[in-house]
């Protein structure tokens, strides 16, 4: 499983290559290696999930002793990997970077609805992030933009809840991710109010309840310093976020995420994807018979944060089961460094014109 | 030093606001009577939010007074203990003390880079929550929003040499008591702010002690044969903390210290380790 792999330092090598992948092609510029193939199919963000979600039957979840169902249990990340871009990326990038879906289900065109301001900040992330990526100005002497604070270790919600590798638990009142990369995340379910309004942070306040079967996350208190993706999506301080969590079968979560920020956007919008559990496959696509072959995942094997484990030789390590450090930022120096020397900036937000 | 100012600080309210409580006040002993309530499993359930009010962050053998450093109690060996440290190892303590405060480098407080804390410094470096699982004891620390799963399963520690920075944890029940005991850690962790250390072959066992629904007596016996010439103990009481106040706040010290160091030209932080 996966766990047996984040101990022995896997977790910590994908984010060295992601971190080194913005060094290197922003430094060396190898714009063309390693690029995925033009029939990779694409990761299934909204719209493929949206099709899927139509046809699944009414789902009665298995409920935990208080009566709530029961979400315990290990998750991949959204749609199969990575959120690089939750406005999808259709061109092929880099070999960290597969085609995906846009997550975004409203408004219907799939795009943020920036107000204009808002898009020409996010055009100026993305122009210096240096990936060799289409957009990308770096190497025409384009100043050197900020790096996705997960890039230097620090995780930031929303970042963080499309990301694979994540343990739920749920004690009366509480709904607990427990990250394979040492970071976790508590949110009451006891009806208590969210914390002072001055009190501001990466997590910030996490308060849901149920409505029917759905958790409902009021996310407020945010410092707004995380992007949403990789590629430099932001909302301010001001954006009030709601998250719905529900199971639509047992291996599957539906996820959807609600940004209102009305000084950033022309009016509120949504992203939805599913989570899987991990090990159970990518979601619409069946199960091989143990032992048999493959059914292969989207975008290349191996790569994505829940691939088939059905079907591969049974691990027989007593320890495959379990979540060993990861200290992203402990190991990370010398990409701090390397990160800081080639004159990326330290991002402080944005805040909208008066 | 901002950050220093900002721990002193803390270190103060801690203090201050701890005293004129008269729970506080109150030595829980391991000879305890009390029984803990159980768990699903049957196992004694010590879930919830708890934290030292005590000076143990700044020293363990207890301070000298200095500005914006109280005095501390001690928790060595009984609270008047000396740690046992071998003759160069000494020597080394005083070098760190000296060097508390350098970014760059190994050299210097962990904490002043903001790095994770080790066992069992973490224990006094904050608030920190219990969540209890059939497999598992999970430690959430405020500080770093860090971490540390106990294992309960029944495996052994995996062989080595493995280099944490909070080891290796291995638990289990002894009566009311979780043991734990915790191996394979790297040698760039300190104790306290006063530069206390150890090596890689730290090996830390650790015992948490319910002694009433509000308490528990918090042991740690360390023992490391390349910097010490015995095995010591420390023990301090743990408070559960209350209302609203038991939820875990946010401390994300290595964001912060980027966000001072980034720009700063001749910043050492930058400084190759």
């Amino acid at each position: 499983m996966k766990h047996r792999m984040s101990r022995a330092g896997c977790a910590a090598i994908a984010v060295l290559a992601v971190v080194f992948g913005v060094v290197f092609l922003a430094s060396e510029s190898v714009a063309g290696q390693g690029f995925w193939p033009k029939d990779t199919p694409m990761l299934p963000m909204y719209k493929q999930w949206a099709s899927i979600k139509a046809k699944l039957p009414p789902y009665d979840p298995p409920r935990t002793p208080d009566g709530v169902p029961d979400f315990q249990g290990f998750w991949g990340g959204a749609g199969g990997d990575e959120q690089l871009n939750v406005e999808g990326q259709e061109v092929m990038l880099d070999i960290a970077s597969p085609p995906q879906e846009s997550s975004i289900a409203d408004p219907p065109n799939q795009k943020v609805p920036y107000l204009p301001w808002a898009r020409a900040q996010f055009l100026e992330h993305l122009k210096g992030l240096g990936r060799g990526w289409p957009t990308d100005e770096v190497p025409k002497g384009h100043p050197r933009s900020h790096l996705h604070s997960r890039q230097l270790c620090i995780p930031a919600v929303t970042r963080q809840i499309v990301d694979g590798g994540q343990e739920i638990v749920q004690k009366p009142g509480l709904f607990i991710i427990l990250s394979n990369n040492d970071w976790y995340r508590v949110v009451y379910t006891d009806g208590r109010p969210h914390t002072s309004p001055h009190a501001r942070s990466w997590f910030g306040s996490s308060r849901g309840y149920w409505e029917g079967d759905t958790l409902v996350i009021e996310f407020t208190n945010q410092n707004a310093l995380g992007w949403i993706d990789y590629s430099g999506n932001f909302y301010t301080e001001d954006a009030r976020l709601i998250e719905r969590w529900r199971l639509a079968d047992h291996n599957t979560i539906d996820y959807e995420l609600t940004v209102d920020d009305p000084k950033t956007f022309t009016q509120p919008w949504k992203m939805n994807f599913p989570k899987r559990r991990a090990g159970s496959g990518p979601v619409g696509r069946p199960l091989p018979p143990r032992g048999g072959p493959s059914p292969g995942v989207p975008g290349v094997a191996g790569l994505t944060s829940n691939g088939p484990t059905e079907g591969l030789p049974p691990v027989k390590d007593a320890y495959a089961s379990e979540t060993w450090e990861h200290a992203c930022f402990e190991g990370n120096h010398q990409n701090l460094i390397g990160n800081h020397d080639i004159g990326y900036r330290w991002f402080r937000g944005v805040k909208p014109p008066e | 030093m901002r950050r220093w100012s900002l721990g002193m600080m803390f270190g103060l309210i801690v203090v201050v606001a701890g005293s004129p409580t008269p729970i506080v006040g109150q030595t829980p002993s391991a000879e305890t009577t009390y029984t803990p309530p159980r768990t699903s499993d049957g196992h004694p359930d010590i879930q919830g939010t708890w934290q030292v009010l005590n000076a143990a962050h700044w020293d363990l053998e207890g301070a000298t007074a200095r500005l914006g450093v109280p005095t501390g109690h001690g928790w060595v060996d009984g609270g008047t203990g000396t740690i046992p440290y071998q003759p160069w190892a000494l020597a080394k303590k005083k070098e760190n003390f000296a060097k508390r405060a350098e970014l760059g480098g190994w050299s210097g407080d962990p904490e002043a880079k903001c790095l994770v804390g080790g066992v069992p410094r973490m224990t006094y470096m904050g608030p920190f929550q219990i969540i209890q699982q059939a497999d598992k004891v999970t430690f959430l620390y405020q500080y770093r929003r860090f971490l540390r799963r106990v294992y309960m399963n029944g495996n052994s520690h995996p062989e080595g040499p493995i280099e944490f920075w909070m080891g290796d944890s291995r638990g289990r029940w002894e009566g009311n008591t979780l043991v734990i005991d915790v191996v394979h850690f790297n040698d760039k962790t300190w104790f306290d702010r006063a530069g206390n250390f150890h090596s890689e072959e730290l090996h830390v066992i650790e015992r948490y002690t319910p002694t009433t629904p509000y308490h528990m007596l918090y042991e740690a016996t360390i023992e490391d044969p390349k910097v010490f010439t015995r095995p010591w103990k420390i023990s301090m009481p743990l408070y559960k903390l209350q209302g609203r106040e038991a939820e875990l706040m946010e401390y994300r010290c290595d964001a912060y210290l980027l966000d001072q160091e980034w720009d700063k030209p001749n910043s050492t932080y930058f400084q190759e380790r």
